[in-house]
């Protein structure tokens, strides 16, 4: 009997996804007019999964919003989105589908620079434009002339982490650094080494994991030997949260935390509780009341989020808005390679973050902020002026 | 000094792999196989003690009971389907049941616990013992702790109890314990249980120690479990607890002096020499 039951029961969930399956093929509207698709991928799970949950809340929010007041040249917008879970073979085949589905015209992600860099050959190659709001590996956008990135290179953060962020804001004397091991966080991380050299800041220590790391104990152990009394995360928010909490552990408390990567993460203060308590970051976005459509933004999205706005789904809304409007501008002529040059001759373009005015090589030089944390709660320190 | 310090770094994650290891060898010897769904129920314990925290409060002892409880009934589940009926097919069946149930145990928990990573709370944090420049965690201890003295109680319900004895029995020979009238499927049911159990404590002690848990930790965890019994000799318990307990050292000090990035790379690498010069394991008898 209870056979019986369970075979019914997968012959019917089977026949679910058959009929799934076919209500998707029968919901496209194929070659119909009057719909444009641009393609969004994103790490909606995994590892990075605040950061991808961002970029779907924020893009459809672009979307609508575009939508709203009449679509792009009377067409209307249409994301497909897609989970990449920050994984570049994940990434890769979603560049795969993307350009053989002939109606998407352009793709804005993913997340990560690993990514966007292991699929740069595959929209090059199909002349599609990949516009990613947050990879910032300083050799990414200048792969081709079809990859552009939003968020600021590295090689402009690095240097303002060391000198500024490290060095004036926190006065730090000697640095240790711990880098994520990927294509981001050794430029990230050689990129502050280059700036800590420029004012003579000392690096007492480089020490790096791969992704998935979670036991730091002998790593801090050995950083401590060396006595630094700041250092430097050069990563994302889960793993800034367990160096913070091993940290507290260890029952080292002469020392002051600093992060480049996680941006205003909500997910820090969320896994790592008292521990992230004074943990200082760079940001080139922090919203605060005084900008009213950036405030009616971060209250939008966090009405629909659930969670605090962080600088990587605002640069997601940018993107979207931005390749929407080079649609628009090119009105009929708009195709996959014509796209490209409408983004990087526009000059008038200024999203949430600021004015974007892309450089020779497809991305963004960005002056930066420092954000702290602070009674659970991160809080904006500094202005852009800081660096001046 | 420094590298003493270290040391107990690698004794502290060793022993976790050695409780690890324990489990795995106890459900090796009874059940005969190699199980891959074991680094999930290792997940699954880790979970339990989650949410235990989040209904009942930050009481670690407790947590540690539920998380053996939920870890047996997982262990149960486990063993109804993919052992109990399959005694007489050929083996790989079994094996490549555990495959799937993996697979299964590790995607249901990423639909209903999230794919997203947890923080677990911190216990003593802060607070060590400082000899000379030394400094132990209190944590670190009460894992070293707790795991001795699980592996005590285990040692004593195998070698004082009747139920142990069967269980060595069983895990000896099957057809022999049966001709002497043990009931081989209960035995194989509860040695199993007592295995996961054990892997359900030590995934705790892994989400508490490492502040954090995953659906996806299993996956490593499960390979260290059993990269430990096998460096220690396969179905040895005591070499399964020494095993471990070397890996984790190797691995601490290899960091020491490299970086963490090579973690793995020194564990496996070890595991790799071990099994070249002596196959059978450090502690294995010949022809197992």
């Amino acid at each position: 009997m209870l056979k019986k039951v369970l075979v019914i029961v997968m012959c019917l969930s089977l026949l679910v996804g058959v009929f799934a399956a076919c209500g998707d093929k029968a919901e496209e509207p194929g070659e119909v007019a009057g719909v444009i698709k641009i393609g969004v991928a994103a790490p909606i799970t995994g590892n990075f999964a605040e950061y991808g949950k961002g970029f779907d809340v924020a893009t459809q929010m672009a979307a609508d919003k575009i939508n709203a007041a009449g679509g792009i040249n009377g067409k209307t917008l249409e994301l497909v989105v897609m989970d990449s879970k920050g994984d570049a073979k994940e990434a890769t085949d979603i560049a795969r589908k993307f350009t053989e589905d002939s109606e998407i015209i352009g793709v804005v992600g993913d997340f990560s620079s690993t990514c966007c860099m292991a699929t740069a050959p595959i929209y090059t190659e199909a002349k599609m434009v990949q516009l990613s709001p947050t990879a910032s590996h300083p050799d990414y956008a200048g792969m081709s002339e079809y990859m552009f990135g939003v968020m600021g290179r590295q090689d402009a953060e690095g240097p303002f982490v060391a000198q500024y962020l490290a060095a004036k804001y926190l006065g730090a004397e000697k640095l240790a650094i711990i880098y994520l091991n990927n294509d981001w966080g050794v430029s990230a991380q050689s990129n502050i080494v280059k700036g800590a050299d420029e004012i003579g800041l000392d690096i007492v220590a480089l020490e790096n994991f791969v992704d998935g790391e979670k036991d730091f104990t002998a790593t801090l152990t050995k950083i401590r030997q060396t006595n630094p009394d700041t250092i430097c995360l050069v990563m994302f928010y889960n793993e800034v949260s367990i160096i913070a909490k091993q940290i507290a552990q260890m029952g080292w408390d002469d020392v002051q935390i600093c992060a480049l990567g996680p941006g205003t993460s909500e997910q820090i203060i969320e896994l790592g509780g008292a521990d992230v308590e004074g943990i200082a970051t760079s940001t080139p976005f922090y919203v605060t009341e005084s900008d009213p459509v950036a405030w009616a933004f971060k209250t939008e999205f966090e009405s629909k989020a659930g969670f605090t706005l962080n600088v990587h789904s605002a640069c997601a809304y940018d993107a979207v808005m931005m390749m929407a409007k080079a649609i628009e501008n090119l009105g009929d002529n708009a195709s996959r390679e014509a796209i490209a040059g409408e983004l990087a001759s526009m000059k008038d373009f200024v999203g949430i973050t600021g004015p974007i005015i892309f450089t020779a090589d497809g991305d963004v030089f960005r002056k930066y902020k420092i954000a702290q944390i602070e009674d659970g709660q991160w809080v904006q320190k500094t202005d852009y002026d800081y660096a001046d | 000094m420094y590298l003493l310090e270290q040391l107990i770094n690698g004794i502290c994650q060793g022993s976790i792999y050695a409780l690890m290891a324990i489990g795995y060898a106890v459900i090796y010897g009874v059940v005969g196989l190699v199980t891959f769904t074991y680094g999930e129920i290792i997940m699954m314990g880790s979970f339990s003690a989650f949410y235990y925290f989040i209904l009942f409060g930050d009481n670690l002892f407790f947590a540690l009971i539920a998380g053996f409880i939920t870890a047996a009934v997982v262990g149960i589940v486990v063993h109804k389907v993919c052992y109990q009926r399959f005694l007489d097919a050929p083996r790989y069946i079994s094996l490549i049941c555990t495959i799937g149930m993996s697979m299964f145990l590790k995607n249901f928990a990423t639909i209903v616990f999230g794919s997203e990573m947890k923080g677990m709370p911190a216990f003593f944090a802060g607070k060590f013992i400082e000899i000379g420049t030394i400094r132990v965690g209190y944590m670190q201890l009460l894992i070293i702790g707790v795991v001795i003295a699980l592996s005590l109680v285990l040692t004593i319900y195998l070698k004082k109890t009747r139920m142990g004895m069967k269980l060595r029995a069983v895990s000896q020979d099957k057809k022999a314990a049966a001709l002497v009238g043990i009931n081989v499927k209960t035995t194989t049911l509860i040695g199993n249980c007592i295995g996961c159990g054990l892997g359900g404590v030590a995934g705790i002690l892994l989400g508490v120690y490492y502040n954090s848990v995953l659906p996806t930790m299993g996956g490593m965890a499960g390979l260290k479990a059993f990269s430990s019994m096998v460096l220690g000799g396969l179905g040895s318990i005591s070499g399964a607890a020494i095993g471990g307990v070397l890996i984790g050292v190797v691995e601490n000090l290899g960091i020491a002096l490299t970086s963490s990035g090579l973690r793995d790379v020194f564990a496996f690498l070890l595991l790799v020499l071990v099994l070249v010069i002596r196959p059978q394991g450090l502690f294995g008898k010949k022809g197992n």
